[in-house]
């Protein structure tokens, strides 16, 4: 049984009077795929970005990596964030006016020193190897996304979030995307923590969660 | 309560050494407050033992000597900077206390000669008072070291050269122990000799085409920045070069890294770590900074009273009463002005503590006619900052103001107006340039 790398215990999170959260417990295994579903409002995406270091719950146990986030100030949040976690949005939020390469680049600035010819490795690995020196502007959307997932995965992070990471994508580069996290996945080795609105998306996944309201309704495992 | 605020900047300046040090030789707290401490007390009670003029000497040649010793080092740093690979090295422990020892007994005694006015004596009082004040900053910086950044921790040449830094400043906080007047004065001497002996050697054309032609761009050599910006220069040298062959070292290979994020991760830290060991060099940059504003400007206030213009008799005589206005035997410096066809000659009267009077321009022979002010036991050339102890007044050479032949009688002084007007012509007409004799 591999160890608990995500462990929320009673972790809430409101928004004036809307409570986005309500006490949630949850386990991540290290190395797992997890799925999380749930209609808009649901809590999908609080949950994420409280996973992600990105905001903060009201209350509860929030631990990631053997990192209690709780105990972190604003300076730990973003070292947290640069060192030990991935993101992929929906919107992709590429810096428009940076070729693809540069874009990569810069998380590594962030992290700690840039690389480029490590950041071309990683645009080939994602296949766009050709697409080195194209802006976001010149990519598809599919395209755009793997630069995502190249920027995501470049700083080695052990834990994967995606947050729709295939919401805008046609069925067709929803496949590619989907095999690339797959693959990445087998190779790195990090936990992937995906939301969705895709029934097939998150069959993906080794186990789905299912969230209504801000509160953990259901979960299924699998049968891959 | 005067002399304590006189030695206020010197005592921070030793504040910040305790700081440094104990973030910079890692000896433990109690070591080196205890050690520092003894040696400033030990430094700062000398001027009870040592004559003041003995102590200003041996700390101005110790001080000197550290200074030239940095200067060599700094140029090993850049020789050695390409070769091995390195993030930056701390001084060995014996060297380390070993330097932090010397550099508190310096400042003690920098401290203790500050209080000691020129040619006077020593009093204890003030002595215990500062050498108490120097104990207690010893021991709050060795322990305040650690609430410091973490990044703060200057190592290797960086370290002595803001520990030298800080030396230079407490020197600076005083006239007597100023090293960067001196400094600029033999800058501009140095300028000087070497073009004087490049037209003995006629090296330069003398061909009475070309020499006026010569003498515009020579000329630029004896403006009056000259000296100072040369000080300057020599001054911020070696901490120019430290920082300078920190930025130049290697950093250490990380390729055996093969996870890139780990890699860069280690990379950065590098990185980051050199870019702290040249916090340092910077550091020191700016004391020196402050330590030449201080030499330039001089917290001292010197009795320097407005020239009163006097005139001349029939026969060209000037006749300064002895019980007039202004009286001037009182062993205070009296300026007087004498205007004659467009020349304004200023000259002043001291009375010695032996009674006799000197009569002297308000310049001397090199350095540019910015005049003289009285400070305690001397008179301190308002150019070159040189103190000139009263009982050599009257007398020519170096920065002495230049002597006038003078008389006694009728119950004054007498002085030859035309003999002023040409002394004071010669002298202006040698210095105005800015400082140095005329070839």
């Amino acid at each position: 049984m591999a160890e608990c790398i995500i462990e929320t215990r009673g972790v809430t999170r409101s928004y004036g009077e809307i409570c986005a959260l309500k006490p949630l417990d949850l386990q991540v295994r290290d190395g797992e795929w997890l799925a999380v579903m749930g209609h808009s409002g649901s809590g999908k995406s609080t949950l994420l970005n409280l996973l992600g270091g990105l905001d903060r719950p009201d209350g509860g146990s929030l631990v990631v990596g053997g990192v209690d986030l709780a105990t972190l100030g604003e300076d730990g949040l973003a070292r947290f964030r640069r060192e030990r976690v991935g993101i992929i949005f929906q919107q992709h939020h590429l810096i428009p006016h940076l070729s693809a390469v540069e874009n990569v680049m810069m998380a590594q600035y962030f992290h700690s020193v840039p690389d480029e010819a490590e950041a071309k490795v990683a645009l080939q690995r994602v296949g766009l190897g050709h697409r080195l020196r194209n802006r976001p502007g010149e990519l598809s959307g599919g395209e755009q996304q793997r630069v995502c997932i190249a920027r995501a995965i470049i700083n080695s992070p052990r834990i994967l979030l995606a947050d729709e990471p295939t919401g805008n994508l046609d069925h067709a580069s929803t496949v590619v995307v989907l095999e690339l996290l797959s693959e990445l996945r087998a190779e790195e080795r990090f936990t992937i923590v995906m939301v969705t609105h895709n029934q097939e998306v998150a069959s993906r996944g080794e186990r789905t969660i299912f969230l209504d309201d801000g509160i953990l309704v259901r979960e299924e495992l699998s049968g891959r | 309560m005067i002399a304590i605020l006189k030695v206020i900047t010197p005592l921070l300046c030793w504040g910040g050494m305790m700081l440094s040090l104990a973030r910079g030789i890692g000896s433990g707290p109690t070591l080196l407050a205890g050690g520092c401490g003894a040696l400033f007390l030990t430094g700062s009670l000398l001027p009870l033992l040592v004559p003041s003029p003995l102590l200003v000497v041996a700390f101005k040649g110790v001080t000197a000597a550290a200074f030239a010793i940095l200067w060599l080092a700094s140029i090993g740093g850049i020789h050695g900077a390409g070769g091995e690979a390195r993030v930056g090295h701390a001084a060995g422990p014996l060297a380390g206390r070993g330097g932090a020892f010397l550099a508190s007994l310096l400042a003690g005694a920098g401290v203790g000669c500050i209080l000691v006015p020129a040619g006077g004596v020593a009093q204890p009082m003030a002595l215990m008072a500062a050498a108490v004040a120097g104990v207690s900053l010893a021991v709050a910086g060795a322990f305040a070291g650690r609430f410091l950044p973490r990044w703060f921790a200057p190592s290797g040449t960086g370290l002595w050269a803001l520990i030298l830094a800080l030396l230079l400043c407490i020197a600076s906080s005083s006239p007597r122990l100023d090293l960067f007047s001196p400094l600029t004065m033999r800058v501009m001497k140095f300028i000087h000799d070497f073009v004087h002996q490049f037209f003995e050697s006629m090296l330069l054309p003398d061909h009475p085409f070309i020499r006026p032609r010569v003498w515009e761009y020579i000329g630029i050599l004896f403006s009056s920045g000259v000296g100072f910006w040369g000080g300057v220069v020599l001054f911020f040298a070696p901490v120019g070069f430290i920082a300078t062959a920190i930025r130049l070292t290697p950093l250490p290979s990380v390729a055996h890294i093969r996870r890139g994020a780990e890699r860069r991760l280690l990379m950065a830290s590098y990185i980051r770590q050199r870019r702290h060991q040249q916090a340092a060099p910077i550091l020191a940059a700016a004391v020196l900074s402050l330590a030449i504003y201080q030499s330039r400007f001089p917290s001292v206030d010197y009795w320097d009273p407005a020239p009163v213009k006097v005139t001349a008799d029939a026969a060209g005589k000037i006749l300064i009463p002895e019980k007039g206005e202004p009286e001037i035997g009182d062993g205070r410096m009296h300026k007087f002005v004498y205007s004659h066809g467009g020349t304004e000659a200023r000259f002043f009267v001291l009375a010695k503590e032996d009674g006799e009077y000197a009569v002297t321009l308000d310049a001397c022979s090199i350095c540019k006619p910015e005049g003289y002010g009285q400070g305690e036991s001397a008179l301190i050339c308002y150019y070159c900052k040189t103190l000139i102890p009263l009982d050599t007044v009257g007398k020519p050479g170096g920065c002495n103001p230049v002597p006038l032949p003078f008389r006694r009688e009728k119950g004054g002084v007498a002085i030859d107006a035309p003999l002023l007007l040409r002394s004071w012509d010669e002298t202006v007409q040698a210095t105005a340039g800015g400082g140095g004799e005329r070839r």
